[in-house]
């Protein structure tokens, strides 16, 4: 007969003894580790002869022992942690974090603090120590994050560690700072070649019509009714006729990206790498003042111009997430292209790391695609 | 001080603690003792940042390779004194090290170095404290604890100091004030010394609470025993006179039922003997019986001869701390009816004398409940008695030769016409006719009885109580020599008759049929007055800390654990007397001394000079403690260097804390003003001096018109009227 397996996490006891151990831990260090072999041997020595003095030192041992346990834990307790972080940042590129710690003991100092980020339930040593922190006061450290992978961040807490006051235990203490952090694809410099030709095809296909902006339209003679700031001076004193300027209508020159995320297991690398010269090309764009639009599967940036829509893109390109060909449905491949009109989307450009029979059909219906094979070429300094 | 320096001092000073432990423990020879010291003071002085000694050291340099050929030379060494010079593993291990400490004292560079030093340290105070029980270890103790502590704290401190050379310069930057200082800082110093403090109090408590489950298996003895004479089977006449110079102390003795100075002289019986030649007393029964015991472990003695009384006033107690002895024989007041101590068994001889199986080989500590007899008025006055024929035929012997004594004895007693009477005339004659003088030494001489009663008519207590003995058994009254101690000696510090060896003693016992052996003593009681300077007070104040070091620590037995269970299974009151019991234990001596200088203090004399100024500094020095608040605020709002603003700041602080003790806190956010007004709702009294400090905290801190100094003691003054008001208040509360 099979006898049940005692289980000891169901017990109330040992979760409570798990939990007090994920916020307080102790472990000894080779000094205490000798120290305790010395305190074992004298309270060997203290029974084997019933001295009474050995006791005494035994008990000065044991004390030690005690006291180290208490004033670490005071150096731990009352202590305030507060992480102040960016909303998003850019990966592969340094960024400076800052955290404000406190203690607000009354009297006590802390001593020999080694403090570490909790990451994905790992303690990351980011080199911070403070070696005194008297009551009442706090200190700013900040310390350098260079994040490689796009997407979340999440920073679990903080782990303070401590050696006070006699190097003998090691003891820890988690304090919960939870925070998130949004890490967008890094941004590369992309070949002005590109640039230009993507540019001028974008204005080849695109009909000029009159509007407002900054360009240049057309000149043509003052009728009643114009602006007066409009007037061309320089041409109406060459001719002896008032002529006016015409501006051409900015949304003319709108740019859409359509990122295709689906892509086997196979191409991740690509897609990273594909997100990573959309990102480039969205901050290119938009510093060469062209609306933009991005369209990432089923997420739709809109229109816009700035930094602040930028850094929306960007968002999205830090979410998106590669999705197998198994997993998605080829609508998903073409739903963007298929609701978006195409006077709306304007120049359309379409990148593809990976694509099929199916997909190509849809992505036909883009201006410009590019395809696993140019975009291994445009991407390959990356 | 640098950290660094005060590390290294440290070290040396937990070093040399140590080694002041063996040293006290006699277990370092001169040879040994004498270079280790010096290389211990070149090593102070080179922690001590001395330059002439660092550049002097500088220029020796060793190899390693050196210092390894010594260390093995030294691992010879101990071979060589472990089986041809002690030939005793413990003292040719603590030879080897010290001569370790030595090399290592020498070679301190690294980390590791220090760390074998602390390993050598442990040691050698372990290896002194399995050699002595003495109280000098007290001090040395604490002394090696306060170093332990400030070594520990200060290695690992300056390590993390090397292992990060600060937080600041690394990739962090601090705002704030968290520089740690590169010196010890008063609140450091403070600090250190709390925490040493704080590990004494848990020292002691883990000392009383760790269970005594010690086997005593390799228990070492306490050394060489105290030699005594007059306490062996035969005893020449004249031999207790070689110790009579001796001030070594043999026993403590306490009377728990006696108030102090109820009692001004005890004799503490040894044997007795009935059996003299005219040179040396014998015991004519070398029988001994051994004494039952009962159930709570005390042996009964009841004495034979004696008739046991039930007048409790005739009983005393005593609690007795004997040394370590030569001699098997155990002390008390005559006559000792319960025993009970720390031994398995206790044999009685004839002549009541107590005596344990084998001489001891460290102190014990017993209690006895003695019967003292007093003679019955009918046996005072009656003319004759009938003494039984053992009685007669054992303690009526007298030497052949002795008519001149018999003689004297007749002419001394024929006025007296009872046996008292007769007993009491001969010693009165002893008391009045003989002079008490310790250089009458009789050992070698023929008849030296003959030569005191007749001759030089000077002699001590041997003389005087082998005349009267004699005497008596010539005019036929049954009497026998007794030696032991008399104890007059008083510890008023500690409430116990301290016994020396010079106490030796040698005095009477006279039997009567219905009262037994009555103690009478025929010697002169000599002015051995106490000489009551400060030294001796000193001294016996010394005296009684090393009883209670020795009740409480080197006595302290799982017996008196299981006591301690047992009262707290009982109840908690029991349990709370005992801890009074052990705290006033503790205090007595401090107290008593508090008496005797209040004492002293009334009865001033310009000797006393120095007493008195000790005690007016502790008194300066109390003063200063309590007035700390005021002084500091003085200085604060005085201090000619300090910024003004700076000092409205702390003022301001020093306010908000007081107010904040008083529960009303100070939220973060709220401004100064707002908190104004939560004091008016949390303490109205404390409002006037509350918003002054504000205003003036106000004008200091943001206005452009700087504090006047009038201003800032006026602020000053607010904040010593907010602190005199909440000492009233909490006056209030305690009352």
């Amino acid at each position: 007969m099979k006898r049940p397996s005692l289980n000891l996490r169901g017990f109330p006891v040992f979760s409570f003894v798990r939990r007090m151990a994920r916020w307080r831990s102790i472990r000894l260090t080779p000094e205490g580790t000798r120290f305790l072999l010395f305190t074992f041997g004298i309270g060997l020595a203290a029974i084997n002869t019933g001295n009474n003095l050995f006791y005494l030192l035994l008990a000065m041992m044991l004390s030690f022992i005690v006291i180290s346990g208490l004033l670490s834990e005071h150096c731990l307790r009352r202590l305030e942690f507060h992480r102040h972080v960016p909303d998003l940042i850019m990966a592969n590129e340094p960024t400076a974090l800052t955290l404000s710690v406190a203690n607000r003991n009354r009297h006590l100092p802390s001593f020999s603090l080694r403090l570490f980020d909790v990451v994905e339930g790992q303690d990351v040593d980011r080199g911070l120590v403070i070696r005194l922190l008297p009551p009442q006061s706090s200190v700013l450290l900040s310390y350098p994050l260079l994040v490689t992978k796009r997407g979340w961040i999440q920073f679990e807490g903080i782990r303070a560690q401590t050696l006070f006051p006699f190097g003998l235990f090691m003891k820890k203490g988690l304090y919960s700072t939870a925070a998130q952090l949004l890490v967008s694809p890094p941004i590369k410099p992309l070949t002005v070649r590109f640039m230009d030709e993507l540019v001028s095809e974008g204005q080849g296909e695109s009909l000029s019509r009159r509007g407002h902006g900054s360009q240049l339209y057309n000149l043509r003679p003052y009728q009643p009714g114009d602006d007066s700031r409009s007037i061309h001076w320089m041409t109406t004193a060459r001719t002896s006729h008032l002529i006016v300027r015409e501006t051409e209508a900015e949304d003319q020159r709108r740019i859409t990206i359509v990122l295709s995320t689906v892509a086997p297991k196979e191409r991740d690398l690509l897609f990273e790498r594909s997100v990573t010269f959309v990102a480039s090309l969205l901050w290119q764009l938009t510093e060469r003042t062209y609306p933009v639009r991005l369209l990432v599967g089923t997420e739709d940036s809109g229109l816009g111009t700035g930094s602040a829509h930028l850094l929306a893109m960007l968002r999205l390109l830090a979410l998106c997430e590669r999705q197998t060909p198994e997993t998605s449905g080829v609508a998903n491949h073409g739903e963007p292209f298929s609701h978006a009109d195409n006077g709306e989307r304007g120049y359309t450009v379409a990148v593809v790391p990976w694509s099929d029979q199916a997909v190509s059909a849809n992505i036909v219906q883009a201006d410009r695609v590019l395809h696993a094979t140019q975009l291994e070429e445009l991407t390959h300094a990356f | 001080m640098p950290f660094e320096q005060a590390f290294a001092l440290g070290s040396v000073l937990l070093a040399t603690t140590a080694f002041s432990g063996l040293v006290l423990a006699q277990s370092v020879p001169l040879w040994l003792a004498l270079p280790t010291a010096i290389i211990l003071v070149i090593s102070s002085l080179l922690a001590g940042g001395v330059r002439f000694v660092r550049r002097a050291m500088a220029q020796v340099t060793l190899s390693p390779t050196l210092w390894n050929v010594l260390l093995i030379g030294a691992f010879v060494i101990l071979l060589i004194d472990l089986v041809v010079i002690s030939r005793d593993l413990l003292q040719a291990g603590i030879h080897f090290l010290i001569v370790l400490l030595g090399i290592k004292l020498l070679t301190l560079q690294q980390r590791r170095d220090y760390r074998h030093l602390y390993a050598i340290s442990l040691m050698a105070i372990l290896a002194s404290a399995a050699l002595t029980t003495d109280a000098w270890f007290v001090p040395i103790f604490l002394l090696y604890l306060l170093a332990a502590v400030w070594t520990l704290l200060l290695y690992h401190l300056t390590q993390e100091g090397s292992e990060s050379p600060s937080f600041d310069s690394s990739a962090s930057a601090a705002v704030g004030h968290a520089i740690f200082p590169s010196h010890i800082t008063h609140r450091f110093f403070w600090l250190t010394n709390g925490t040493a403090a704080l590990t004494i109090v848990l020292t002691l408590t883990i000392f009383f609470l760790i269970p005594r489950i010690g086997a005593g298996m390799l228990q070492k003895t306490s050394g060489e025993a105290l030699r005594t004479t007059g306490f062996s089977d035969r005893v020449d006449l004249g031999t207790i006179g070689s110790v009579k110079q001796d001030p070594q102390v043999v026993m403590r003795v306490e009377l728990p039922d006696r108030l102090p100075g109820e009692v001004d002289r005890l004799y503490l019986r040894g044997l007795a003997y009935d059996q003299y030649n005219g040179q040396s007393w014998s015991h004519s029964g070398t029988r001994r019986r051994s004494l039952q015991i009962d159930a709570d472990g005390t042996f009964l003695a009841r004495p034979t001869g004696n008739r046991r009384s039930d007048d409790p006033a005739g009983t005393i107690h005593q609690d007795i701390l004997l040394e370590t002895l030569d001699t098997t024989v155990l002390f008390a007041t005559p006559f000792a009816e319960l025993v009970a101590g720390e031994f398995l068994s206790l044999q009685a001889d004839a002549m009541s004398g107590l005596h344990l199986s084998s001489p001891p080989s460290s102190r014990v500590r017993y209690s006895v409940t003695s019967h003292v007899p007093r003679l019955v008025a009918d046996e005072r006055t009656a003319s004759a008695l009938a003494y039984p024929d053992s009685i007669r035929s054992q303690y009526l012997h007298v030497p052949a030769g002795s008519e001149h004594v018999a003689d004297l004895a007749h002419r001394v007693s024929e006025q007296a016409f009872t046996p008292f009477g007769k007993t009491a005339a001969i010693q009165q004659h002893l008391l009045e006719n003989y002079q008490y003088s310790l250089e009458a030494s009789t050992a070698t001489l023929r008849h030296p009885l003959d030569e005191f009663l007749f001759s030089r008519k000077t002699g001590y207590c041997e003389h005087y109580a082998t005349a009267m003995v004699v005497m008596l058994r010539t005019v036929g009254i049954p009497a026998r020599l007794v030696t032991g101690f008399l104890a007059t000696e008083w510890n008023e510090y500690g409430g116990y008759f301290t016994v020396r060896q010079r106490d030796a003693h040698a005095w009477v016992e006279v039997y009567f049929p219905r009262s037994g052996w009555i103690t009478m003593d025929p010697t002169p009681t000599v002015d051995t007055a106490a000489a009551t300077n400060r030294w001796e007070s000193i001294h016996q104040f010394g005296e009684s800390l090393r009883l209670q070091w020795d009740r409480l620590f080197i006595r302290y037995s799982a017996k008196e654990q299981l006591a301690a269970i047992h009262e707290v299974q009982e109840g908690g009151d029991a349990l709370w007397k005992r801890a009074i019991h052990w705290v006033s234990l503790l205090i007595a001596p401090v107290s008593q001394a508090f008496g005797r200088l209040m004492h002293v203090a009334r009865t001033f004399q310009p000797d006393m000079l120095g007493f008195a100024t000790g005690a007016i500094v502790v008194c300066f020095a109390l003063l200063l403690l309590t007035l700390r608040d005021r002084i500091s605020l003085w200085v604060t709002a005085h201090l000619p260097s300090t910024s003004r603003q700076l000092v409205i700041a702390q003022l301001y602080t020093r306010m908000v804390r007081m107010v904040e003790r008083r529960g009303v806190s100070k939220p973060p956010s709220s401004t100064a003003n707002e908190f104004v007004k939560l004091v008016e709702e949390g303490w109205k009294e404390a409002v006037p001096m509350v918003a002054k400090i504000t205003a003036y905290y106000h004008q200091g801190r943001f206005s452009r018109t700087p504090l006047t100094p009038d201003e800032l003691a006026h602020a000053a003054e607010q904040v010593g009227r907010l602190q005199s008001l909440m000492k009233k208040h909490f006056v209030r509360i305690t009352a």
